[in-house]
């Protein structure tokens, strides 16, 4: 009675069977993301036997987790959405085992993403207008732009290149706004990341982020693409997102509040004039504050450090761990902030079950020109962002509609959003800043920052599944 | 379309009101309709909504049919959730996003009745992450069910199969169905706009795809509020 068809794990970790950039990031200073449409299948079914075959010719490798000696010019990986996978041949009985998220695609799942109103797909430019034609996200990580051209001719030859996106890796890991970004990665088992050595978080099970091993959720398996084997197994699924970050609003928005909040009662127990100089040279009352707005927003102060081990200083002394902190009831990081909310480690949060378990990947790279405060202009900026995990509904989904926008998890925030990256509006906005008395200020009357301006779900295929869609015939 | 706005719509619009002819248009015009202009059945559940009121204290009217109708089969699933209470209230407590959940023995049926907050798919997985056994034994005595078993190799499977279960909760003001009918079938919804009176026709037609709806999304006395707030706010804890 009990179905054994399915759920056949995997037993061996094999980094050579797992596309690169998934379980450890590149650290490339470009990127550019190849939006594809299969115009020509069997071109394409040749184009994928050649990049995972042992002589691919002029055609880019994909590139594998395996650790490399010497650091490549340039890394090859690709991800397909359910109309790709369609296009490229797979049956119908076949495409109806992917989750119903991925099926449907990111335009539909809009309204639960918080894509509607200036970020709803309906908005979008192209390529991302017309998501039928969205087949794959090709993404070549390189050291130089001249390596990412020659590759993109290459693939030209082979698939309808239907848009591109460029990002790049600023100074210091910084990102729009200004904040360091790349931070906090869930932590795995088999894996090792030097950079996360002295993460004291607990580690995950390799089910978080790949296909066909045991989960965060105790007893809990996700079901595979079929054949599992051949299709499933090491795979995983991102959320490909391209987000318009307004630097010149956010930066007014500091501005307004500081000034707002000089003038408030309580101001002298979330800033005593005689603290400034903690914030070091050339800071007034009034900037120092635009700091801590910022910070209690994010969870971290822009250079990184936590809100939560910090909250007087940008700059402690002695120096805090970047990644080892919890939340707990009197915690100084509010309830609120994007980091807190996105991740609520051990914290109090009103889904007892959830605490660690909606773990994601993320790998993100910035768009668009510079942004200079001192000269604040309105080009588009923002990030290029790839949220990873195993299952999109479990995930990436979960984090965005119930924590980052709604605000569940907690009912102190419950009915606000994110303030950096929700769904807000000038005129239904709110954010509870934290004092150090325990009492609180609520900022009101911020505007929507992010907005989405592209993006698919995409299935990131093991080796072997490239392989097993290049053999694909009809 | 046009063609069908003709004479043969206008005479569908009318047939509520046409007592005479109920018996030939129950035998012979419906069924000619739904093979003529069928409607796909509406996904059960509330929908998402950008207003975070809409996405707290929200209605699921989970409808399992038994897998044996008879007294016998009945009284078998009365005792499977008899048995279980004790989980329940433990699933409720870690899960923290639900108002109340009860079950009823309606006929054939084996009805969960229960109000929560936020994601539908979260509730769900998350009831299956503590209490999954509880679903596994339910699932025993439902039509359909042992597909399903265990639950929690089933997740993504289960979801599905309670979301196509759950009623269809029909739109407080008549008049949005159609949007939700053009939706369904993947049309820009009200493009072009639909004759108002073709409302009794297209809700005839959509309670053929789904026999039994719930009437609106449930009605509030007060705002909503998530049930850690209720909790929070007279201290009981969350
Ligand atoms: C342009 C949009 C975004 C910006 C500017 C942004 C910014 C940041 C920054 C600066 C951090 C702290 C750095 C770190 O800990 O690594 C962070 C952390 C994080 N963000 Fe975002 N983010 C964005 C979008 C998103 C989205 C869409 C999601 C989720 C679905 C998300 C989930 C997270 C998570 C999970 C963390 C780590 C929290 C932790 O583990 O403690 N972010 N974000």
């Amino acid at each position: 009675m009990v179905n054994i068809e399915t759920n056949i794990q995997n037993t061996k970790y094999r980094p050579e069977d797992i596309q690169g950039n998934i379980v450890r990031g590149y650290n490339f200073k470009y990127v550019r993301h190849l939006i594809l449409e299969v115009s020509d299948v069997k071109a394409a079914r040749r184009f994928l036997a050649a990049s995972v075959s042992d002589d691919s010719g002029d055609v880019p490798s994909i590139t594998r987790e395996t650790s490399w000696k010497k650091k490549p010019e340039s890394c090859f990986n690709i991800g397909f959405t359910y109309e790709g996978l369609k296009a490229l041949g797979l049956s119908r009985k076949q495409l109806a085992s992917f989750p119903k998220e991925f099926v449907e695609g990111m335009t539909k799942r809009a309204l639960k993403i918080g894509d509607f109103g200036e970020s709803a797909p309906e908005t979008w430019p192209a390529p991302f207008d017309q998501p039928d034609r969205v087949h794959i996200v090709a993404s070549v990580h390189a050291k130089n732009i001249k390596s990412i051209d020659g590759i993109q001719d290459i693939v030209a030859r082979s698939f309808n290149v239907i848009g591109v996106r460029d990002g790049r890796a600023l100074d210091k890991g910084k990102i729009v706004f200004g904040y360091v970004d790349g931070i906090s990665q869930p932590k795995l088992k088999h894996v090792h990341d030097p950079s996360e050595d002295k993460d004291d978080q607990p580690i995950n099970p390799l089910g978080v982020v790949l296909l066909g091993y045991p989960t965060r959720l105790e007893g809990v398996l996700f079901s595979l693409p079929q054949p599992e084997k051949e299709l499933g197994f090491n795979g995983t699924f991102n959320a490909f997102r391209v987000l318009s970050q307004n630097a010149a609003e956010f930066e007014t928005y500091l501005t307004e509040a500081a000034e707002d909040l000089l003038k408030h009662k309580d101001i002298d127990h979330l800033l005593p004039a005689k603290e400034v100089k903690l914030f070091g040279k050339g800071h007034t009352r009034k900037s120092a504050i635009r700091e801590i707005v910022a910070a209690q927003m994010l969870g971290r102060w822009r250079n990184g450090v936590p809100y939560e081990t910090s909250p007087d200083t940008p700059n402690p002394d002695p120096e805090v761990s970047l990644t080892n902190f919890n939340y707990g009831y009197k915690s100084r990081c509010p309830v609120g902030a994007h980091m807190r909310r996105a991740n609520p480690r051990g914290g109090p949060i009103v889904q007892h079950v959830a605490n660690r378990t909606r773990r994601i990947v993320r790998r993100g790279m910035v768009y668009g020109p510079d942004f200079d405060p001192s000269k604040p202009d309105n080009e588009e900026r923002g990030l290029l962002g790839n949220f990873i995990g195993a299952n999109l509904g479990a995930q990436f989904e979960a984090i965005m509609y119930d924590w980052l926008n709604l605000g569940l998890q907690h009912p102190d925030i419950t009915g606000s959003n994110d303030p950096i990256l929700g769904a807000n509006s000038r005129e239904t906005s709110w954010f509870d800043l934290t004092l150090k008395n325990g009492g609180k200020i609520r900022l009101r009357g911020f505007p929507r920052f992010i907005t989405s301006r592209g993006g698919a779900y995409t299935f990131l295929p093991s080796i072997r599944a490239v392989k097993y869609l290049s053999d694909l015939s009809g | 379309m046009s063609k069908t706005e003709g004479w043969f719509a206008r005479y569908v619009d009318t047939l509520q009101s046409r007592g005479w002819f109920k018996f030939v248009s129950k035998y012979i015009v419906v069924p000619y309709w739904i093979w003529r202009a069928p409607k796909p059945k509406l996904p059960g559940g509330p929908r998402v909504s950008p207003q975070p009121s809409d996405n707290i204290q929200r209605m699921m009217n989970l409808i399992m049919p038994l897998k044996d109708p008879s007294p016998i089969g009945r009284a078998t699933a009365v005792s499977v959730v008899a048995q279980n209470v004790d989980e329940i209230f433990a699933g409720l407590d870690n899960v923290g996003t639900v108002h109340f959940a009860r079950f009823l023995l309606l006929d054939d049926k084996l009805c969960m009745i229960s109000a929560y907050d936020g994601d539908f798919s979260n509730y769900i997985r998350d009831f299956i992450v503590t209490v999954g056994s509880v679903f596994d034994e339910i699932m025993t005595q439902i039509d359909g069910g042992d597909d399903l078993i265990p639950t929690e190799h089933n997740v993504e499977k289960f979801i599905e199969w309670v979301h196509e279960h759950d009623l269809f909760q029909a739109p407080d003001y008549p008049t949005h169905m159609f949007a939700l009918q053009d939706e369904a079938i993947g049309r820009e919804p009200n493009k072009p706009p639909h004759m108002i009176q073709s409302l009794p026709r297209d809700l005839i037609l959509q309670l053929h795809a789904n026999p039994n709806i719930s009437l609106g999304g449930g009605y509030r006395s007060y705002p909503g509020f998530t049930a850690a707030q209720v909790r929070d706010k007279f201290g009981v804890g969350w």
